[in-house]
């Protein structure tokens, strides 16, 4: 939360973050370089830094799958959310090691004095038609291009003048670097190294990326469906059903979800949509009095859905009532940032 | 997530999914046998032209 610009909102945590994500590429990277410079050393410049071009390509990659996975991971398993805190620094570290990958390889050939063969690889058009013999290059291209946009687009700036939804949509593209970087290796590398390691490397990765965002997809399926067709006002259940500083969320027909959050004798309804990513707000716990994003700590006030001042955030939030000892909700939103919030003995 | 975020999600990563193990599998599938005799088990990067 800010109400001014700032570059980059550190902090203790961030500090940490970013501290073992650099540590953790430099070593990986100067670990790869002294094992394969063990196996095979280099006997000349170019076969030095096509070492370095391997090192930084199966960085990027690993680094690619890790940030894919954070996502799905921290939906299963609330511990992860932890890594999901600043998953967007991940992000652009990616892409400058993938940058780097592609320097690496503007280096191996301006080393050879042999820069114009790779316009002529990429632009041998014939080649495109093929599979086996397509120009694998540009895929990685398209790849670095795509990651370029997003880390470009990464800041909280783009992220409100995009709108959430919006910027939410454009950062999928991930998805489709992730797929292009997959058969840019499979038709590239892959084609002339028989040894098992990569292909092993790329199933293992992309299955278990894929595996994740299938099997979190199906059981927010399930959670999408469980009111069905309900319609007028929506049982939460039992006071005593609800968690003290927690939350239920209940999914209303053909809408957002409802996050339903008990403060001892209080208990309000807002939408599970943060204002800042659509973070899960019912996931979160209410923190010095504020609903808390498990997202990124954003707040809000359980009363009216307001942010505490000076901020301005506000969320929709919901009519509540106890009828029989039991909770409801009704679907039909009020205005973002009215009073809905009821006391209850 | 908005609700048509998850939509979309449940559709894209079972298409992704399909597609790139389909060209991964068929990229090891096809791939041509490696020349005898070579011993160099990591290649280059690319095969080089003569620059003009």
């Amino acid at each position: 939360m800010s109400v001014g610009f700032r570059a980059v909102q550190w902090n203790r945590d961030k500090l940490v973050y970013d501290g073992i994500l650099v540590a953790a590429v430099a070593l990986y990277i100067a670990g790869f370089g002294v094992v394969a410079w063990r196996i095979e050393p280099p006997k000349n410049l170019p076969e030095e830094i096509d070492l370095w071009i391997r090192a930084t390509g199966t960085c990027a990659f690993l680094m690619l799958t890790a940030i894919l996975g954070i996502g799905p991971l921290a939906r299963l398993d609330r511990r992860f959310l932890a890594l999901l805190y600043n998953r967007r620094h991940f992000g652009v570290l990616a892409f400058l090691v993938a940058a780097a990958h592609f320097a690496l390889l503007l280096d191996w050939y301006v080393a050879q004095n042999a820069l114009p063969n790779l316009g002529a690889e990429l632009t041998r058009w014939p080649d495109y038609g093929k599979f086996i013999g397509f120009p694998f290059k540009a895929l990685g291209l398209a790849a670095l291009l795509i990651l370029f946009l997003l880390a470009a687009t990464s800041h909280d700036f783009w992220l409100m003048f995009l709108t959430p939804r919006v910027w939410k949509f454009l950062h999928m593209g991930l998805y489709a670097a992730y797929g292009l970087v997959v058969m840019h290796v499979a038709l590239g590398h892959v084609q002339d190294d028989r040894t098992p390691w990569i292909p092993i490397m790329l199933a293992a990765g992309f299955g278990t990326v894929a595996a994740l965002h299938l099997v979190a997809g199906w059981r927010e399926r399930k959670a999408d469906r469980a009111v069905g067709q309900a319609t007028g006002w929506l049982t939460v259940g039992p006071l005593s059903s609800i968690p003290d500083k927690g939350a239920r969320i209940v999914a209303a027909p053909r809408g957002e979800r409802i996050a339903v959050f008990r403060d001892g004798n209080q208990v309000g309804a807002v939408t599970n949509l943060c204002a800042h990513q659509n973070g899960p707000l019912g996931e979160g716990r209410i923190v010095d009095g504020c609903i808390t994003c498990p997202w990124h700590g954003y707040q809000y006030r359980l009363a009216d859905g307001c942010a505490p001042p000076p901020f301005t955030e506000k969320l929709v939030t919901h009519r509540i009532r106890v009828a029989h000892g039991i909770v409801e909700v009704d679907p039909v939103p009020l205005p973002p940032g009215t009073p809905a919030a009821i006391m209850v003995a | 997530m908005t609700r048509r975020h998850r939509s979309l999600h449940r559709v894209v990563w079972p298409i992704l999914a399909l597609v790139v193990a389909t060209g991964f599998v068929l990229a090891l599938w096809l791939r041509p046998p490696p020349e005898p005799g070579q011993v160099r088990a990591i290649p280059r990067a690319a095969p080089m032209e003569q620059a003009a």
